[in-house]
């Protein structure tokens, strides 16, 4: 396991091209009942290190579907997707597992936080994952930093949904990832609390000089990004400065 | 994946109280078994050295011969212990000339090597168990003796030449009866002095037993060097040969035990499985998010595995401990009904619940725990993306087999453990049919019900399938449990009918024909119950077929068979009508007129000795050839204490012989005194006490059941954590309906009632499913397995569906009470 952690990390480094994510005609098709469904198709997408992305687009328009792909959550069906210099398509789940680990932190719109874990221990597992000492310290100074200093020991049920959602955001800077992927962020939030979470995770991402590629519906989200980048239809539209 | 990290996810998972009932599951499989096996194992000792009692020993071997020095000897080499008795009829006299017919057992050193002689100072008094023999020079009466010979303790008596003094009364003896040799009241001497009495000659009617004592596996290594199958003139015997009804009934306790185990173990395996199932769904999510952070495929099945190996520790531990805790319990419970002292228990109990753990982890919680592999990251944005669920074949495939390699360890009996599986998996595919109709049937009913039902049945309506996978599992459960109590209630009966109260306890023989009538109205003054009288011969098989006995045997005789050889002097009679309670089993019983000369066998000894109907047998009867045609064979019920007879000749046959006769008959224990006033008005005649026998018989019995009604509770205990671990499993899909049923403005009445309904209907439906499945099963094993008479039970058609509505209903409301009361945003917060 260890030889093969210092060999994708060898290629991480490797100065490929300024872009940390890059796509080359991306294509997701899913059988059904009524023959092939196509979800993607054509995508070619290119994004640089410290790039701030929202994609944007309606309902059923695939963009969860891509951010799923650029992250290596899931594999296209046809196409070829780099991630920080690691050709996802070309891994296997186990490998992309771990390119996962390395390289990128993730928010969700549901929060996805283990119930069983208190707000400190769902912080510290990604350095769990990866057998790093430290971990709790680390976890400590980040839910400080979200202002959740004092709720450390709590469960997940026992927060808002806004602290759920800080929680959350510490999780996904534990791991210090190179790309933060982060899906309807504020989706389950009411406007006040969806600004202080957009707020922090600017905040965040700027001290930890992340890429930052987002799904989202929410307008003022999309405008704090750089770019904007719009699907429609399991096409990309558009992809243009905000 | 470090081990701290598993210890960490483990704590954390049993802290969030996800892995309470996995735990719990596998600690009562693991306690279940070993509670059982413990107690099945140390009452199985203790019973099977309470049943050695009756032979005062381990094993003996018999013989009409003195015993070899080489037996004894090769028996010490092995590190039993040896014992010697010899018995024998014989008149004994008093010193003023009055005389009657004793059964003499001379006794060596060490006798009895199992159980207890009872003495007493005074006749007709309460004897006290006593380690003592009579000296040399000694003899102990029994009480009956006194008055009829006139004589009192520390007075004389003759056996043969020698002179004797009575020093005790002798209430109790743990051998007494069995052997026809042991006629009449007992004397009990030293075999020291046998030599001065000059009784044993030639041509005397004499029985040598050396008696052993000692491991199972000395035992049987002796009985394999000794090769006494293949010598007619000693038989080895145990109990089982030695005592049919006690060895019947011994195994089919032993067969019901391990039974009620096997399915106490089926039982837990489900509520395992059940409770990793709904582990695994439930972690779903949780390995998605853990996949997302980087989480190798291969990092989470190393999680899981270890989080079970850690998990399957705790619980074996847990389990040992519960199971010797609860064991512990029911002995202190029982004392006071189990008077006998129970050996320690062997290592076996505690392998059997560790390996029972490991298996149920392995075979029933781990195929769903190793699909948590394959969940896809892509689920913790998309709630959509289904996890395929886990492999059929791998979960049901893992199930048969690790059950069929416990059920066979288990029981050590491939044809139990089959007819059990045959049994179960028949019934279910039977009951899958039946629960989809009922569903059926449940739509129909519902479209005409009030809101509560609608709702109820539209909840078994909607979620049908697990619905249909719910009704089996609450199905089996309660089929496992009603076949249970069906073949207890079987058992009992069937113990109860073979001892029945009033059963004749006296066997009286050698009736001169002129003094039947007289005797008969005698006995009928005073007993309630007289056996058939039945006339009496003794004579042997010489040849069969023309071809000589001995050679016959060595040809035919079946190597299974452990019952009486062909060339041994039997006890031969005759009747125009068969026995009431003999069965016949094949040709046709012989018609009034026929005069030709027939004989009639019982079944298992023509099938040991490789006779059939058609077969000519030839006889020695008092010196006398006489040959006759087997013309049919018969079963007969050894348990029934009346007379019984291997052989039973046409009643012509016999007629040229002189014959006495012989009957049975029941006496109160207070009328003893009777049987002198017989023996005075007819001093030829032979009595044979066994209401000894049949009260010891009553008393092992009396145990048995107890040990099978203690089982079948813990069994009901398991029964039980099924239909809690399955309730648990469908909580999750009901909480969340129920919610927001009432987000829309349900009321907790409505919820409480439909949930009411939809368990009351479940349990009716299973009940239904459980009883179909129980009748069928316990028809099976009652005639193939038990041996027992078929017999269907027609009150069990509305107690099972009713006991399954209310017992679904109670654990059911138990279970998801919180469901009700919880606030809804509480549920659904919950559920997120």
């Amino acid at each position: 396991m260890t030889t093969l952690t210092v060999a994708v990390s060898e290629e991480v480094f490797q100065p490929m091209s300024s872009s940390v994510i890059e796509t080359r005609d991306v294509a997701k098709i899913v059988p059904t009942a009524e023959g092939e469904l196509v979800i993607l198709e054509g995508i070619d997408l290119e994004i640089n290190a410290g790039e701030t992305v929202a994609i944007v687009g309606a309902s059923g328009s695939g963009k969860t579907t891509l951010l799923g792909i650029l992250a290596g959550l899931d594999v296209p069906t046809t196409g070829r997707v780099w991630l920080c210099g690691s050709e996802l398509t070309a891994l296997d789940e186990e490998e992309r597992a771990r390119v996962r680990g390395e390289q990128i932190g993730f928010v969700f719109q549901t929060f996805q936080l283990l119930g069983s874990l208190t707000a400190l221990e769902n912080v510290m597992l990604p350095a769990e994952l990866r057998g790093e000492p430290g971990a709790e310290q680390a976890a400590r100074i980040l839910l400080e930093k979200v202002g959740l200093g004092e709720r450390l020991d709590h469960y997940p049920r026992q927060l808002s949904g806004g602290e759920q959602q800080r929680v959350a955001i510490a999780r996904a800077f534990a791991s210090r990832p190179n790309v933060l992927f982060a899906d309807e962020p504020t989706g389950n939030l009411d406007t006040r609390t969806g600004a202080r979470i957009i707020d922090l995770l600017f905040e965040l991402n700027d001290e930890f000089d992340t890429t930052l590629v987002l799904v989202t519906h929410d307008e003022r989200l999309a405008g704090r990004c750089q770019r904007i980048v719009e699907i429609s239809g399991g096409r990309l539209m558009s992809s243009a400065a905000a | 994946m470090k081990a701290n990290f598993i210890l960490r996810l483990a704590w954390r998972d049993w802290r969030g109280g996800e892995l309470g009932l996995l735990i719990i599951a596998l600690m009562v499989a693991v306690g279940t078994v070993t509670s059982i096996s413990l107690f099945v194992d140390r009452l199985h000792q203790a019973l099977l050295k309470e049943s050695a009692n009756f032979l005062a020993a381990d094993r003996y071997i018999g013989s009409s011969e003195a015993i070899p020095d080489s037996f004894r000897e090769a028996a010490r080499a092995r590190g039993l212990d040896v014992a010697d008795t010899l018995s024998f009829p014989s008149m004994v006299f008093t010193l003023d000339d009055r005389n009657t017919l004793v059964s003499v057992k001379a006794v060596s050193t060490g006798y009895p090597l199992r159980g207890w002689l009872e003495i007493a100072d005074e006749p007709f008094s309460r004897g006290t168990p006593t380690s003592e023999l009579p000296a040399v020079g000694e003899v102990w009466l029994d009480a009956r003796l006194f008055p009829a010979l006139g004589v009192a303790v520390g007075d004389e008596v003759e056996v043969g030449l020698a002179r004797l003094t009575i020093t005790r009364v002798l209430t109790t003896e743990p051998d007494r009866g069995g052997s026809m040799y042991d006629l009449g009241p007992r004397l009990l001497m030293r075999i020291e002095d046998v030599p001065a009495t000059q009784v044993v000659q030639p041509g005397s009617r004499l029985s040598y037993r050396l008696l052993l004592r000692g491991d199972e596996a000395d035992l049987e290594a002796l009985k394999a060097s000794l090769k006494l199958e293949d010598d007619p003139n000693y038989w080895w015997r145990s109990i089982r040969e030695s005592s049919p009804t006690i060895g019947s009934a011994l195994d089919r306790a032993e067969s019901f035990l391990l039974l009620g185990g096997l399915l106490g173990v089926l039982l837990a395996g489900v509520a395992v499985a059940l409770s990793a199932h709904r582990y695994a769904r439930r972690h779903y999510d949780h390995v998605g998010v853990l996949k997302t952070l980087g989480a190798t495929p291969n990092q989470v099945l190393g999680a899981y595995l270890g989080l079970l190996a850690t998990v399957g520790c705790v619980a074996v531990l847990l389990g040992l401990l519960v199971g010797t805790g609860v064991h512990l319990a029911i002995v202190a419970l029982l004392k006071s009904i189990i008077p006998v002292a129970l050996p320690l228990p062997s290592a076996r109990p505690f392998l059997l619940g560790t390996l029972t753990g490991l298996i149920c982890a392995l075979a029933f919680a781990l195929p769903p725990l190793l699909h948590l592999r394959s969940v896809s990251p892509m689920r913790v944005i998309r709630r959509d993306v289904g996890t395929p669920p886990p492999s059929q074949i791998l979960s049901y495939g893992a199930a048969a087999v690790g059950s069929l390699g416990l059920l066979i360890w288990y029981s050590g009996s491939l044809m139990l453990t089959i007819w059990t599986l045959v049994g179960t998996l028949g019934a279910l595919l039977l009951s899958g049919v039946l629960a989809s109709l009922l569903l059926k049937g449940g739509r129909v009913v519902g479209m005409q019900a009030g809101s509560v039902l609608r709702l109820a049945l539209a909840g078994l309506q909607r979620r049908r399938k697990e619905n249909m996978a719910q009704i089996l599992i609450f199905g089996l459960a309660i089929m496992l449990l009603l076949i249970l109590v069906l073949l207890r209630t079987a058992l009992l009966a069937e113990w109860r009918s073979e001892v029945p109260e009033h059963a004749p306890n006296h066997f009286v023989l050698n009736i001169s024909p002129g003094d039947v009538e007289e005797m008969g109205a005698m006995i009928d003054a005073v007993s309630p119950e007289q056996g058939g009288l039945f006339p009496m011969i003794r004579g042997r098989v010489t040849a069969v077929n023309g071809i000589d006995a001995g050679t016959w045997e060595k040809s035919h005789r079946s190597e299974l068979g452990d019952g009486p050889g062909l060339r041994s002097g039997r006890n031969l009679t005759w009747t125009a009508q068969m026995p009431a309670d003999n069965t016949l089993v094949a040709g046709q019983w012989w018609q009034p007129g026929d005069e030709r000369a027939m004989v009639s066998l019982e079944d298992d000894y023509a099938r040991d000795l490789g006779l059939s109907i058609g077969d000519q047998l030839t006889f020695d009867i008092g010196g006398e050839r006489l040959d006759v045609e087997v013309t049919n064979l018969r079963r007969l019920s050894w348990e029934s204490m009346r007379p019984n007879f291997f052989i039973i000749f046409s009643p012509g046959a016999l007629e040229q012989f002189p014959a006495t006769y012989m009957t049975s008959f029941y006496l109160e224990p207070d009328q003893k005194q009777f049987l002198n006033d017989l023996l005075s008005r007819f001093p030829t005649v032979t009595v044979i006490e066994v209401d000894a026998i049949i009260a010891q018989i009553q008393s092992i019995i009396a145990r048995v059941t107890q040990a099978v009604e203690l089982v079948l509770g813990l069994v009901l205990a398991s029964g039980c954590l099924v239909l809690v671990a399955s309730i648990h499993a469908s909580r999750d899909a009901r909480m969340s309906e129920h919610a927001l049923i009432r987000t829309l403005g349900g009321t907790r009445r409505l919820i409480a009632g439909s949930l009411a309904a939809e368990f009351a209907a479940l349990g009716l439906f299973a009940g239904i499913v459980a009883v179909v499945g129980a009748e069928l099963t316990v028809l099976f094993l009652q005639t193939r397995v038990f041996g027992l008479g078929a017999s269907l039970h027609p009150w069990l058609w509305l107690v099972g569906p009713a006991a399954g509505a209310l017992l679904i209903l109670v654990v059911g409301i138990l279970g998801t009470r919180q469901l009700v009361s919880a606030p809804p945003i509480t549920v659904l917060r919950g559920l997120n």
